[in-house]
């Protein structure tokens, strides 16, 4: 337990120093703010750009077009951010050699994987806090009738599968060598899942729905009741992950 | 633009303004400080940095910034 705190705050300490905690909140924080702006903006960019012989009615923006920007910068570029910031969590502490000096001293293995783990979720939920929150109170100052349903439960859904991604990165990282190796498998398995997707009975189960249904939610067209399921599934395979990266990463030869 | 549109977005663009400052203003002292990049010269940083909004920053940091 004193390892897995002492390690947790060395973790904490080299995101600050690299500046990847920085880069995580300001992205996060420029998503936030552009996101209703972007929704409010669009139709009048239209609008300009249209000449007189094309006329379209546009309809105006409202709060779900503000909350379909978020949900689609959170998981398209937000996720691959994250991943592409992470790729190097194991991977440069072993090419640098910095890790093999603790670990023969005595820090164990289970700590290293757990505190890595415990500590990018941590930056993860902020980044994504901060992103629903800016989000939030620009929407409702830009858009001050829209009500929008299971704002909340969807955002929770985007957040656990960012949990998931997470966990099959530092999976991958435990296999690999280099953060290429790790960002090229964490790839193969949202591509994985995605294949799986097409099969209609698979939907239901799989991890990466939590990351698609969320504009079906926000419009009411999803029920909440048939993401219990894949809830289940993500949480069940994400303690599996974890538990797999520790075994693995305990017999790995350094 | 015109003045009223201008200032309707105000509460927009100070927070995005006051981020990519404080994004390349830490980026452009990391520069200076540490000159050793994995490539490229300090010159070309300095300008990256100030001039890319948001992703210039990122990249240095992400990229360029060479091991101390």
């Amino acid at each position: 337990m004193r390892n897995y705190s002492a390690f947790l705050k060395k973790e904490v300490l080299e995101y600050t120093k690299t500046y990847k905690l920085l880069i995580m909140l300001m992205v996060f924080a420029v998503f936030g703010i552009t996101n209703p702006l972007m929704a409010k903006l669009l139709p009048e960019i239209l609008r300009k750009l249209m000449t007189d012989g094309n006329i379209m009615t546009l309809p105006e923006a409202t709060a779900y077009d503000a909350w379909t920007q978020f949900f689609k910068n959170a998981t398209q570029m937000g996720l691959i951010v994250m991943v592409i910031l992470f790729s190097g969590v194991l991977s440069s502490e072993l090419s640098k050699g910095t890790l093999i000096n603790m670990l023969t001293k005595g820090l164990s293995r289970t700590a290293v994987i757990l505190s890595k783990y415990t500590c990018m979720v941590l930056v993860w939920t902020i980044s994504i806090a901060l992103c629903f929150a800016l989000t939030y109170g620009y929407t409702v100052y830009l858009f001050p009738a829209g009500e929008t349903a299971n704002l909340i439960f969807s955002t929770f859904c985007l957040w656990l599968f960012g949990v998931f991604l997470l966990v099959v990165l530092l999976l991958s990282a435990t296999l690999t060598k280099s953060n290429y190796g790790c960002l090229l498998i964490t790839g193969a398995a949202a591509v994985v899942c995605m294949l799986v997707n097409i099969i209609p009975a698979a939907h239901r189960y799989n991890p990466i729905s939590l990351a698609t249904d969320n504009l079906g939610l926000i419009s009411n067209s999803i029920a909440v009741s048939s993401l219990y399921c894949t809830i289940l599934i993500s949480c069940l395979l994400s303690l599996l992950f974890v538990f797999l990266s520790v075994l693995i990463f305990r017999k790995k030869q350094l | 633009m015109d003045l009223a549109m201008l200032k309707e977005y105000l509460p927009f663009l100070i927070p995005l303004v006051i981020a990519q400052l404080a994004l390349g203003i830490t980026a452009l002292v990391h520069v200076l400080r540490y000159p050793h990049y994995r490539f490229g010269n300090k010159v070309m940083w300095a300008i990256i940095v100030m001039l890319v909004q948001f992703i210039g920053p990122a990249a240095y940091f992400a990229f360029g910034r060479g091991n101390e």
